[in-house]
């Protein structure tokens, strides 16, 4: 109802803004820092006119890191690489474990079913750290430790339980007398799978992924720890910019705005997806 | 003055990036004192926004309510003193059956055993003694229903507006709830309004049934003038079960009348007489006609329709034949078995005064006879 | 085509017992109404025909061959849903085609999707995305998809649930003949009782999992089997009173809210004892004037229903029944005092230990 008197209307307007601020200030802030010198930054007082340059992308991309005490090398560009290859590789790999396991927690009841399902959510829930020491022992012991395959396994404790969970309602939600008279009209469970559940779980397993992949994407313990230099993605990477001669502020500036770019890219087209959710025109609430 | 009154109300729904939804169109209604009143329409006639826009869930766009010469479209729900019982049900879960009729008394301060005493009065009335210790959701859907029944009906209001009240009621119960509520509204003088798709429903509980369509009123009437008087075709065809047989006729004037035509199987002559001015112009304006006889009045095993039996089916209590005629659909309701199987030819009777008769625009220009 | 056997099967879930001892066969062209309670088990029956559960014991036969174990898609079964369960993401077309790219391969796929949506009238809207369709059309597809593969058996669970009122009643029309063109066996399951009685050849009363009942149309309405199934069927349900009849002067009569009312017609074996007495609101006849037989009561309220007439009467002791009276009989009005009596040949008398019917009224069947 709108019975909302004009007072009621201005206040909402300005508690919006001030909300809209805070939260905004300091991305707007990182975007105009990776556009300055370190000197122009660590100016005391700030200034907000300044004279832009792309000195901090090009050593970014460039690969050469000039700072008071020398060159540099450091391999952003690669870490860049890296972090697509890694999240790609881990959310293919997921969707092919987690689909087909969120069908089966959806469709089927079985002994300890809900216990499994639970057990994989709660990997969400420990501190990564908890994990990390043993893991990084036997992680040495089966040689998987700094190699691709051994990050992207590791990948699955991030993006398996978030995909399990969230596919596993879209499945829910569809009607399974749907999949039955699939069945009824010759066709092997199988086929009702691939045919009838997944396209009518699209919506939700393309959100379930696009999610996991910004998930992937922002890690940064396991591949700390994990992953030597020529492996590392960008969250990790950006530590280079902490060197001898100090923190290159505005060269880590522009990585974040390039790291984030593509995860913001994919969290405003997956908002629409996660909204839009499953209409099933077909089925009578 | 009626206890509530409609003043052309109307009702936009608009989100964006659709087109506006105009649910209820200039409605006037006026609703007496200890009346009954249905709302019945199809899903999205507006019966529902209509419902909400007096209990104050919904705004008006335009126009005016007033409940007992206070103007109340302005007030918060709260302020109406206007009770309602919701389709949904909306139980409180935490609260007990008790609790959840009691908690409408609240507001009203009562010793605790008059609040008892009212509890227990309805919940016999609506026959759900057995529950009231227990929770909402142990309870079957059909006894829900009757919970919010019930902590409607236990509250002093102005006026009771009741969503699709019986919906879900089990089919052996109904009838008599019916009759349990009906008394119980009558003896105390209540005013209600109801909502419902159901016409069986809206006749048997109400006092007049306000027929929508479109957001539009088509009519507003005792369930006996809807029946014999139609206003109009979608009225006439809407309401009555089975549905009205409508026929699509060809006028020819003549023999001190009109004769209403379908092919060569089937002619009605209209005496002139029987017709008032308006009705006679329209005839002579207009080649085609739609009749209409309800099958009730379609007599069968005597008359001069020969109609190809599609189905023949006895309910019980009464046989519902259909049967094809020139193309068209006749059904007749008998009170006694029949014995025609498909594909038979038997006769139909229908009458020329049992005939409604709609012009172009759908309006009813005659009515059949009364009897 | 092929004859559908159940035998002897039962089903719990738990502490439920969803199916107990149901044995029946539907013969290939019949149509037999599984008519009961909500909870009463139809549609676990259906589902375990159609192969989604799997009964505890028993045998399900389709033309001598059990089908137990097997997979849905083998037992050649068609199925209706009561909330249509049409694929969202495929046009009506390609839903109704589901049945047969599956079994025919893909020659006559056009011409029997045609000819099958001509028969249910829905050749216009085969383009459409099942959203953009009424509920109508939503459930005369979801019949095409069911019977376009010719089943040898048909199972329809409450097809005509969603639809609203005007359509069904058309389909209640339409559908036996519709249904006979496929000579499968069909079983078709609905909660209301005058669509079973329009509908099926037999209908199969099942409570609490149980097979109560199973007879044509007209035999359970006018004889059936116990007091549950009477007050199945018919709106407004059947009128009951606790009576204990006796045998007197002018045979068994019985008290019935304080009034002697004789009940003595044909074959009464076994009515004297604890009984229920039922008569349906049909059969009562309201009267002003006192007399033999007439029951005193007060009209509570009048709600006319189907060009009837409902009374809602209370009689001295409380208790209440309904009568449901002809248009043309002259209606008392609400809080008049009134004589209510019906005829002997029209009470049912009910053993109120078990149930179940006792005796036979001479009840000669309407013409």
């Amino acid at each position: 109802m709108d019975h909302s008197s004009l007072a009621g209307r201005i206040f909402r307007g300005v508690a919006l803004a001030l909300v809209l601020v805070f939260f905004m200030f300091p991305i707007v802030w990182i975007f105009l820092m990776s556009f300055q010198s370190n000197e122009q930054i660590l100016r005391i007082p700030p200034h907000i006119l300044f004279e832009p340059t792309l000195t901090n992308y090009q050593a970014l991309i460039s690969g050469q890191l000039r700072t008071t005490a020398g060159n540099l090398e450091i391999s952003f560009m690669r870490n860049l690489v890296n972090s697509f290859v890694l999240s790609s590789a881990a959310v293919i790999m997921a969707l092919l474990l987690g689909v087909p396991a969120a069908y089966a927690f959806a469709r089927f009841k079985f002994r300890l079913g809900e216990s499994i399902a639970f057990t994989l959510l709660s990997f969400r829930f420990a501190p990564p750290l908890l994990v990390l020491l043993p893991l990084s022992l036997y992680y040495q012991q089966l040689g998987l430790s700094d190699t691709y395959f051994g990050i992207v396994w590791v990948y699955q404790l991030i993006a398996l339980p978030l995909i399990l969970w969230i596919v596993r309602g879209y499945f829910e939600d569809i009607s399974p007398d749907i999949e039955h008279a699939y069945r009824l009209a010759g066709h092997t469970w199988r086929e009702a799978f691939t045919r009838i559940a997944v396209p009518l779980a699209g919506p939700g397993i393309a959100a379930a992924g696009l999610l996991s992949f910004i998930f992937c994407w922002n890690n940064f313990v396991f591949a700390l720890i994990l992953a030597s230099a020529d492996k590392q993605p960008v969250t990790v990477g950006a530590l280079a910019f902490v060197t001898a001669s100090g923190i290159q502020y505005g060269q880590i500036a522009a990585a974040i705005v390039l790291s984030v770019t593509p995860t913001l890219l994919l969290a405003l087209y997956a908002q629409r997806y996660l909204v839009e959710g499953l209409s099933l025109g077909a089925v009578k609430g | 003055m009626g206890m509530l009154e409609i003043r052309n109300v109307d009702k936009v729904y608009r989100s964006r990036g659709k087109p506006p939804v105009h649910a209820v169109r200039a409605l006037d209604m006026e609703v007496g004192k200890g009346e009954i009143v249905a709302l019945l329409g199809s899903s999205g006639c507006g019966k529902t926004s209509t419902l909400r826009m007096v209990a104050g869930f919904e705004s008006v766009t335009s126009g005016e309510i007033a409940l007992g010469a206070r103007q109340i479209h302005d007030l918060p729900p709260a302020r109406r003193k206007v009770a309602m019982a919701f389709e949904g049900y909306s139980l409180y879960p935490p609260l007990t059956v008790r609790e959840n009729i009691a908690f409408a008394l609240k507001a009203q301060q009562l010793t605790h055993s008059e609040v008892s005493r009212r509890v227990d009065a309805i919940a016999r009335l609506v026959e759900i003694e057995d529950t009231l210790d227990k929770y909402p959701r142990s309870i079957s859907g059909g006894q829900q229903q009757r919970v919010s029944l019930a902590r409607a009906l236990v509250r002093d209001a102005d006026l009771y507006l009741l969503d699709e009240p019986m919906g879900q009621l089990e089919p052996q119960l109904r009838a008599v709830l019916r009759g349990r509520i009906k008394g119980l509204l009558a003896e105390r003088g209540m005013t209600a309004i109801f909502v419902t798709h159901d016409q069986t429903e809206a006749s048997a509980l109400a006092d007049r049934i306000a027929v929508m369509e479109d957001g539009v009123l088509q009519q507003f009437a005792s369930e006996k003038e809807l029946k014999s008087r139609p206003a109009n075709l979608f009225v006439a065809s809407f309401i009555g079960e089975p549905p009205m047989n409508l026929l699509e006729t060809e006028v020819t004037a003549g023999d001190g009348g009109f004769q209403l035509s379908v092919g060569s199987d089937i002619t009605f002559h209209i005496p002139g007489g029987t017709l008032d001015q308006h009705a006679r112009r329209t005839l002579e304006q207009n080649k085609r006609v739609r009749v209409g006889i309800r099958p009730q009045k379609v007599a069968v095993g005597t008359g001069d329709v020969q109609v190809r039996v599609t189905s023949n089916q006895w309910l019980g209590d009464q046989s519902h034949v259909a049967g094809e005629c020139a193309g068209n659909l006749l059904i007749a309701v008998a009170a006694s078995r029949i014995a025609a199987r498909p594909g038979d030819v038997i006769p139909f009777a229908l009458e020329p005064r049992h005939l409604h008769i709609f012009g172009a625009d759908g309006v009813c220009i005659r009515h059949a006879e009364v009897v | 085509m092929a004859r559908l056997d159940i035998n002897a099967v039962g089903k719990s879930f738990g502490p439920v017992r969803c199916a107990d001892g149901l044995s029946f066969a539907v013969e290939p062209g019949e149509i037999v109404a599984v008519f009961g309670p909500s909870g009463s088990g139809k549609t676990m029956l259906l589902r375990m025909i159609a192969g989604m559960y799997e009964p505890d014991e028993g045998d399900i036969l389709v033309g001598g061959q059990s089908i137990v174990g097997a997979p849905p898609e083998r037992r050649g079964v068609g199925m209706a849903f009561q909330n249509f369960a049409l694929f969202p993401h495929m046009t009506a077309r390609n839903n109704i085609a589901s049945g047969l790219r599956a079994r025919a391969g893909n020659e006559d796929v056009a011409s029997r999707v045609k000819s099958i949506s001509k028969l249910l009238k829905i050749e216009h809207v085969l383009g459409h995305m099942p959203r953009e369709l009424s509920n109508g059309q939503k459930q005369r597809t979801a019949l095409a998809r069911a019977l376009i593969g010719n089943p040898d058996v048909l199972l329809l669970d409450d097809p005509l649930r969603n639809v609203d009122a005007k359509l069904r009643y058309e389909m209640r029309l339409e559908l036996p003949s519709l249904l006979r063109r496929s000579s499968a066996a069909v079983l078709y399951v609905t909660q209301d009782y005058r669509e079973a009685m329009a509908i099926a050849d037999r209908i199969a009363v099942l409570v609490g999992g149980r097979l109560v009942q199973l007879a044509r149309p007209e035999e359970v309405y006018a004889r059936p089997a116990s007091v549950a199934v009477a007050r199945l069927f018919g709106d407004p349900s059947i009128n009951l009173a606790e009576v204990e009849p006796q045998v007197g002067q002018g045979g068994l009569s019985a008290d019935v809210a304080g009034t002697r009312v004789r009940l003595d017609s044909g074959d009464r074996t076994g009515a004297q004892g604890p009984c229920w007495l039922g008569v349906r609101p049909d059969d009562l006849v309201v009267t002003r004037n006192a007399g033999d037989d007439a029951i005193p009561a007060r009209v509570v309220a009048i709600t006319p229903m189907h060009e009837r007439a409902v009374l809602l009467l209370r009689f001295a002791d409380g208790s209440e029944w309904l009568a449901a009276l002809a248009p043309d009989a002259p209606v008392a009005s609400a809080d008049d005092d009134v004589f209510v009596r019906f005829a002997p040949e029209s009470a049912l008398l009910f053993d109120r230990a078990t149930g179940l019917r006792v005796g036979q009224p001479d009840r000669r069947q309407a013409a």
